[in-house]
């Protein structure tokens, strides 16, 4: 009886090992400190969970940002620029990847801060991330509610985006403001013009001449935007519509492969930041393929592996095809990214750019 | 836009109309093809932009399919279709239809390809047989479409 009373305390107050030297501790935000919400994000990372995540995520694009900021060593300056694009090259080429969903949210304004500031280098988006950017400089989006009815909404005109809407006369502007530039990019490509996505996208974002627009900024900038499935959205719907009134449009998606693998393969270093799943995860990843891997990578979205779709596989299976390299640290914050991306920006990108701005010279060729 | 005919009085040979009150079996230009249209379906003001009216038309000179897009409150151009019965004279060697209107007016101006409707006219003339032959003009052309008995 004394035997078995012994093993159960044995077992339940099992011996533990020592932990190792240097391990971190968990530790969350004081509040009787006040309110510090710099302390506050930073103490993200020793508070466990997804909170952990989060702070490895802003550590890993501090890398990438500190990587950009270096100078091109001798022998990357050396090497002959092949990158078509024409984009002065940084030290860490940034991938900036995301679902529409964020253009037709809130997070379009923290978007538009990076590319207008020139602080990102390769954006890819699907097709309603591009339109959305352009119909907001037109007329705006509402907040809603996700429990709105869909045939009332019908009934009324407005289409529903999670809790947000857009009323269908927002489209009926952008149709009224695309069309005519379409029927001139058809002219021009009888004159020999060979249009893709990519460029479509840096031709709208001269024409809509707006400083909210994430696109404008990609064009003064001179960043290529990325969209292979350009058609699959309200653009696809006006390209349809396009080819009974004057037909003869015609993209190239094979150049913009081309364009889109080169940014990473002519890369020094690059860093990827990936905003949701699906085409625009696997697309960037792809492209760092090319170069047997990214060197950083964040990906934020709130997918799940075990249904073995891409969207949720973790960075380690990206690993597993050479998308991201073996010796690398990637980041998956499961969140979803509203939450969490402004206050990333905020202690990272927004960070330096306002802390570097009254003072330096020497990284102004990049924030030009 | 609209063309002026030589042999008709000057007037249009097609109007506008809203696309929106276009029905089927009704009459649309496509790509200055005079069509009757077939099928037609409207999607509602939506992700795509304005209210559309997407139709199917069949040429009816020639039987070919065609589609067209258009926003229901633009308009389309409406061909004025026209047919008239003509008394057949003859049909000479060449193809060409001797034909005479009600007024007694003869015309040899028009032309018949290989088909039913010229079996039933050779087949007219050949048993001697008082023939009504009809033909169709819209848009400048003109093109015999039926043949029909009709003797007493």
């Amino acid at each position: 009886m004394a035997d078995k009373l012994e093993d159960v305390m044995n077992n339940v107050f099992r011996k533990s090992e020592e932990m190792p030297e240097g391990s971190k501790l968990v530790e969350g935000y004081d509040f009787n400190e006040g309110i510090d919400y710099h302390k506050l994000l930073r103490t993200y990372a020793t508070t466990g969970f997804q909170a952990t995540n989060f702070g490895r995520a802003i550590e890993e694009i501090e890398k990438m940002i500190k990587k950009r900021n270096e100078p091109l060593s001798e022998d990357n300056k050396q090497k002959v620029d092949f990158n078509p694009i024409e984009r002065k090259r940084t030290n860490c080429t940034i991938f900036l990847g995301y679902t529409s969903n964020m253009i037709s949210s809130g997070i379009r304004k923290t978007l538009q801060f990076l590319t207008q500031h020139n602080l990102v280098d390769c954006l890819v988006t699907t097709a309603g991330g591009i339109e959305e950017d352009f119909i907001k400089c037109l007329a705006p989006t509402y907040l809603g509610d996700f429990h709105l009815k869909g045939k009332e909404l019908r009934e009324k005109g407005i289409n529903r985006i999670g809790n947000l809407l857009v009323p269908n006369s927002n489209y009926c502007l952008f149709e009224d403001w695309i069309i005519p530039i379409f029927d001139q990019m058809l002219e021009e490509q009888k004159k020999g013009m060979k249009w893709t996505p990519s460029k479509v996208i840096h031709r709208l974002g001269k024409e809509i001449n707006h400083p909210d627009s994430v696109y404008y900024w990609c064009y003064k900038n001179n960043i290529p935007v990325f969209s292979p499935g350009l058609t699959d959205g309200s653009i696809g719907d006006m390209l349809y519509l396009h080819t009974y009134k004057n037909p003869g449009l015609v993209l190239d998606i094979i150049e913009d492969i081309r364009l889109m693998n080169n940014q990473a393969v002519f890369a020094a270093n690059t860093g990827m930041i990936i905003l949701g799943g699906g085409l625009v995860k696997h697309h960037i990843c792809n492209a760092n393929l090319m170069r047997d891997g990214a060197d950083f990578s964040v990906f934020i979205n709130t997918a799940q592996e075990f249904d073995g779709s891409d969207s949720g596989a973790r960075p380690d299976e990206a690993v597993s095809w050479g998308k991201i390299r073996a010796d690398a640290q990637p980041v998956k914050v499961y969140a979803e990214a509203t939450l969490v991306f402004p206050l990333i920006v905020a202690e990272t990108f927004a960070r330096h750019f306002h802390s570097i701005k009254p003072e330096s010279s020497e990284n102004e060729e990049i924030i030009k | 836009m609209d063309e002026y005919t030589k042999a008709e009085s000057g007037a249009s040979q097609s109007f506008p109309q809203q696309c929106s009150a276009l029905r089927k079996n009704g009459h649309v230009l496509i790509k200055e093809h005079p069509c009757k249209i077939v099928e037609m379906s409207t999607s509602k003001t939506g992700k795509h932009g304005h209210a559309k009216v997407h139709m199917v038309a069949i040429d009816i000179f020639d039987g070919k399919k065609y589609e067209d897009i258009c926003p229901s409150t633009h308009n389309m151009s409406v061909p004025h279709v026209n047919r008239k019965e003509y008394q057949l004279v003859d049909l000479d060697e060449d193809g060409y239809l001797s034909l005479m209107d009600d007024n007694g007016e003869v015309r040899n101006d028009i032309k018949i390809d290989d088909g039913d409707v010229k079996d039933s006219i050779e087949k007219a003339i050949k048993e001697e047989e008082d023939a009504r032959v009809t033909i169709l003009s819209s848009m400048g052309k003109e093109k015999a479409i039926a043949c029909k008995n009709s003797t007493k």
